[in-house]
């Protein structure tokens, strides 16, 4: 038998399973409030996004990736309106910068030093696109060549940091590092 | 009236034998979850060996836990408590030896299947077809036993504990039999007959009621037994018992689809398993109520009774983490939980606390009694405690943090639209040191654990030799006849068949409203999107994919999220995964997502990545994969894998299936030359040769990598759109 307290005898079930008993207390206010409570809940939840007017995944995301795309747009327009590309090869900040993106993102395709790896020598003269201008490697960085490899970087860089990385690799032409991948594209002198 | 009793004994060597198991396979995966968690903080653990690698540790650690220790655990307390409670020895010895030696037998075949890879990757549901085959024989053969031992019974009224025992045993039947519905390939290979989709729905009612009636239902049962036992105290609350029951089985079954939450699942489906998961909340914490409040006036034992410690840890661990399922459920919290280890930080808050700490509470409750000897140290089993709570806590922090930080940095989006963490590396990092934490957390249970086997040791040398069987007496059951004014719920305690109908019908309902519409699944593909099945070797490729693990890091679902979007992509739609046998989503991304990875990268990239992660990204954590570049691949096989594809409604033609072998030798051979030729552009050295690498793993797998994310063909739809 159940140890019993006397004032628990009131309750008390007539029953014993192998020794146990059971009290017959009512059920506590605050859970059966709290069941109630996400039933109904529930109830309103289901109807106002499954069979009333509430907005689908799909539309919450096309309307979030509108917010994250204006504010895009806006930050490439503000970048590129008062670049100086001259001014920003030679600031070291920039340059820090640079190489801090281009090792981390960059260099396990193109080589620590860009001598070329699985992507081409960007250390040398010649160039698959466009002609190694600032303006234009900034291009490629931005769109990338996906069908040979080349990531695209605008969406994943900000405007800024893809800056200062097409700067750290225009430094780096003519570096001449050690173990050179054969040269691709044409040859351009600057 | 005497000569009514009747005289039985109960069979208590199965429950021993169960015990042991229970004891020691305890230790297998804990010793398991130690070495993965290392893994994962130190990527050398994985030692370059194919069957010691995290991709087949990780099943093995979780069927372990779940089928091995939690399994064997549940079995001998249903086995001690129903002959004691229906006051009857179990149906059938020789049932309760087959169940015992089969399911010993069972855990083997998977410890012997996982390490070499023969894996269905559905999660806890891994194990190969003839081991399917083999578990729902021995669940039958115990489900024989259980309802015989019922229909034998010297007692009328079943007690709350055996209506759990009734729920887990008709459940786990279904879950298994129809999460299992598999076309075999060959011996140890199979596909399953749902795909995409329906395939994810399946799996995760399965895997999600695999926690509500493996893991919760049978141990609320245990709970119902041992804790008014142990404590000599009458249970709280029997009406309860009646509402949180019902309750609980008839909502349970709905709550899976919480797992898929902003996935490509269609809405109505991830709706339903957000608030099915709202609703369970009460229901669940009626069982801790009743467990708690059965202490009441016993709560000085809290002090002096280490049984009673762990139970109490248990059920509060069980009212913590039914709290925090809910709370993971809801959208916009599962928006920041999902995929990361903050779920692995809740299951280990369910598994270490509530089943594991439950289990100790019972075998330190039963030792005496089988063996009829006293624990050999009652200090001992108080240091077990502590240790084992100490290292829950720092687990379940650890994890909890770990989780949040990451989840916070995958979706932090600054003033231009970027993400601050694009790079994936940097955000697993961060979290490193906490891997160590964890380990640590499991270091400290592992301790705890050791220490009861020490004291079990002792203990059982100490114990007398002989062990009679002994003899009860026990009027039988008419001579108990049903009382006129009982209320028509404790008459149908009295009615073992009509209550389990009942309890079938309640987990039916939900199975059948959610399951059934998705079979449909050409309903959710618009007309004007064309999808191509995977080539004859991107479908091997993805044999290998699946027998690697990889999606037990990796996952295929870029959910409807912006942060998502801009990491990964197009956010993954039905028809991107429509013709996936097994679907590949995932569950944890310890690696970023590889819904679109396919043309991402250059091949040699994933040859340099695959070979030494490390060498293309630094500070990764993912394993390298040297076996890819030996092992050949079986293109004969192939024949037989797209003959199996077809036949399930994959529309190869009849020409793609007879020549499959030829088709994927020729894609093997183009990847392989253009691979060799860049390896020599590299190294004039290279050894590598288009004729030395067009048979092996490493291109099949290669060519599935680049398929990811190719194959549906959208733009008439996007232009109707536009
Ligand atoms: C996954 C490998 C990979 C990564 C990562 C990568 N690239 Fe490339 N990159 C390539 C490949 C391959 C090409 C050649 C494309 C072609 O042949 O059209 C290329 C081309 C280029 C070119 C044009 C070279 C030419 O000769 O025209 C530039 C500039 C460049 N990458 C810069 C970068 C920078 C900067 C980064 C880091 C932000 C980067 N790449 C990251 C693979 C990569
Ligand atoms: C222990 C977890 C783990 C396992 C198992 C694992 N990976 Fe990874 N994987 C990672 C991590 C972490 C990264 C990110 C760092 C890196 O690039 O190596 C990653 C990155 C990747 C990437 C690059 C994704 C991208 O977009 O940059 C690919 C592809 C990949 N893994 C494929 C695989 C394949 C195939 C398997 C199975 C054979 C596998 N992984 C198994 C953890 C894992």
């Amino acid at each position: 038998m159940s140890d019993i307290k006397d004032d628990e005898k009131e309750i008390l079930l007539d029953h014993d399973y192998d020794n146990i008993q059971e009290l017959d207390n009512p059920l506590p206010k605050w859970w059966l409030l709290t069941f109630y409570g996400t039933i109904i809940f529930s109830v309103f939840y289901y109807a106002y996004y499954e069979l009333g007017s509430g907005p689908s995944l799909s539309e919450e995301l096309r309307e979030d990736m509108q917010v994250v795309e204006a504010k895009m747009r806006e930050a490439d327009r503000k970048a590129e309106a008062n670049i100086d590309w001259q001014a920003l090869a030679k600031d070291p900040e920039a340059l820090a910068v640079g190489k801090s993106i281009y090792d981390k993102n960059c260099a396990s395709c193109h080589a620590a030093q860009g001598q070329g790896l699985i992507g081409p020598n960007l250390a040398d003269n010649y160039w698959i696109h466009g002609d190694g201008s600032m303006p234009e490697i900034a291009k490629i960085l931005k769109k990338g060549v996906l069908e040979k490899g080349m990531p695209p970087w605008q969406e994943i860089l900000k405007p800024e940091e893809l800056q200062a990385t097409t700067a750290y690799v225009y430094n780096m032409i003519g570096t001449n590092p050690p173990n050179p991948k054969a040269p691709q594209g044409e040859k351009i002198e600057l | 009236m005497s000569e009514k009793f009747e005289t039985f004994s109960y069979d208590d060597a199965i429950v021993k034998k169960f015990l042991l198991a229970t004891v020691i396979w305890a230790g297998v995966a804990f010793l398991l979850g130690i070495l993965i968690a290392l893994q994962l903080a130190f990527w050398q653990l994985n030692f370059n060996t194919e069957w010691l690698t995290f991709g087949r540790m990780r099943p093995l650690h979780t069927n372990a836990a779940i089928f091995a220790f939690a399994g064997n655990a549940i079995f001998a307390g249903i086995y001690y408590s129903t002959q004691r409670l229906l006051k009857t020895r179990m149906y059938n010895d020789m049932l309760s030896k087959i169940h015992f030696w089969g399911w010993q037998l069972i855990i083997l075949a998977a410890a012997i299947t996982l390490p070499l890879g023969f894996s269905q990757s559905k999660e806890y549901a891994e194990l190969e077809w003839p081991i399917d085959i083999a578990i729902t024989v021995i669940w039958v053969i115990f489900s024989l036993n259980l309802f015989g031992t019922i229909a034998r019974r010297r007692e009328r009224h079943l007690y709350v504990a055996i209506w759990f025992y009734i729920a887990t045993v008709i459940t786990v039947a279904v879950l298994h039999v129809i999460n299992s519905i598999e076309y075999p390939v060959s011996l140890l290979q199979s596909y399953p007959v749902y795909a995409g989709i329906q395939d994810a729905l399946v799996q995760w009612w399965y895997g999600h009621n695999a926690v509500a009636f493996f893991l919760t239902t049978p141990f609320l049962g245990l709970m119902y037994y041992f804790i008014p036992k142990a404590a000599n105290r009458p249970v709280y609350s029997y009406r309860l018992s009646i509402v949180h029951f019902w309750s609980l089985v008839f909502i349970y079954i709905w709550a899976g689809p919480h797992h898929l939450l902003y996935t490509a699942l269609p809405d109505w489906a991830q709706t339903l398993g957000m608030i099915f998961s709202l609703m369970l909340w009460a229901p669940s914490w009626g069982g801790m109520i009743n467990g708690l409040l059965t202490l009441r006036g016993a709560w000085h034992l809290l002090r002096t009774e280490p049984i009673i410690k762990f139970m109490v840890a248990a059920v509060t661990f069980y009212g913590m983490s039914t709290f925090e399922g809910p709370l993971l459920s809801i959208k916009s919290v599962s928006a920041l939980g999902h995929y990361t280890d903050w779920i692995i930080g809740h299951v280990h808050s369910g598994a270490l606390g509530w089943n594991g700490m439950l289990s100790f509470g019972m075998i330190y409750f039963l030792i005496p009694k089988l063996w009829k000897q006293e624990m050999y140290s009652k200090k001992l089993m108080t240091y077990h405690f502590w240790f084992g709570l100490l290292g829950i806590l720092l687990y379940y922090i650890s994890m909890v943090t770990a989780g949040i930080t990451q989840g916070m940095m995958w979706r932090a989006i600054d003033a231009t639209g970027r993400l601050v963490y694009p790079d994936f590396v940097e955000t697993v990092m961060r979290i490193v040191p906490l891997y160590y934490v964890r380990a640590i957390g499991g270091v400290l249970y592992f301790i705890g654990f050791c220490l009861m086997v020490y004291n079990i040791y002792k203990t059982l040398k100490a114990a007398p030799k002989d062990s009679k069987e002994e003899v009860y007496k026990a009027m039988p059951m008419e001579a108990n006849p049903e009382k006129p004014d009982a209320k028509w719920h404790r008459r149908l305690e009295g009615k073992g068949f009509a209550f389990s109908l009942l309890a079938f019908l309640a987990i039916i309902v939900g199975s059948i409203i959610e399951i059934l519409p998705t079979l449909n699944i050409d309903k959710y593909v618009p007309q004007n999107v064309y999808v191509d099945p995977f080539t004859p070797l991107e479908q091997t490729g993805r044999d290998i994919y699946v027998k690697e693990g990889c999606y037990v890091c990796h996952s295929q679902m870029i959910r409807k999220l912006p942060e998502e979007v801009l990491r990964y992509g197009k956010a993954s739609s039905i028809a991107d995964s429509m013709y996936d046998r097994p679907f590949q989503w995932g569950s944890k991304r310890t690696g970023p997502d590889l819904a679109r990875v396919g043309g991402k990268y250059p091949d040699l990239w994933h040859y340099r990545h695959m070979l030494d992660p490390r060498a293309v990204t630094q500070n990764s954590l993912m394993p390298a994969y040297p076996w890819l570049f030996e092992k050949k691949i079986d293109f004969m096989s192939t024949r037989k894998k797209l003959t199996v594809l077809q036949n399930l409604g994959v529309p190869y033609t009849d020409e793609e299936v007879a020549n499959a072998d030829k088709l994927a030798s020729e894609q093997a051979e183009r990847i392989a030359a253009s691979l060799a030729t860049e390896l020599k552009n590299l190294d004039p050295q290279s050894p590598v040769t288009a004729k030395s690498l067009r048979d092996k793993e490493i291109v099949a797998l290669i060519a599935y990598l680049q398929a990811l994310g190719t194959k549906v063909d959208d733009s008439e739809l996007v232009e109707a759109s536009e």
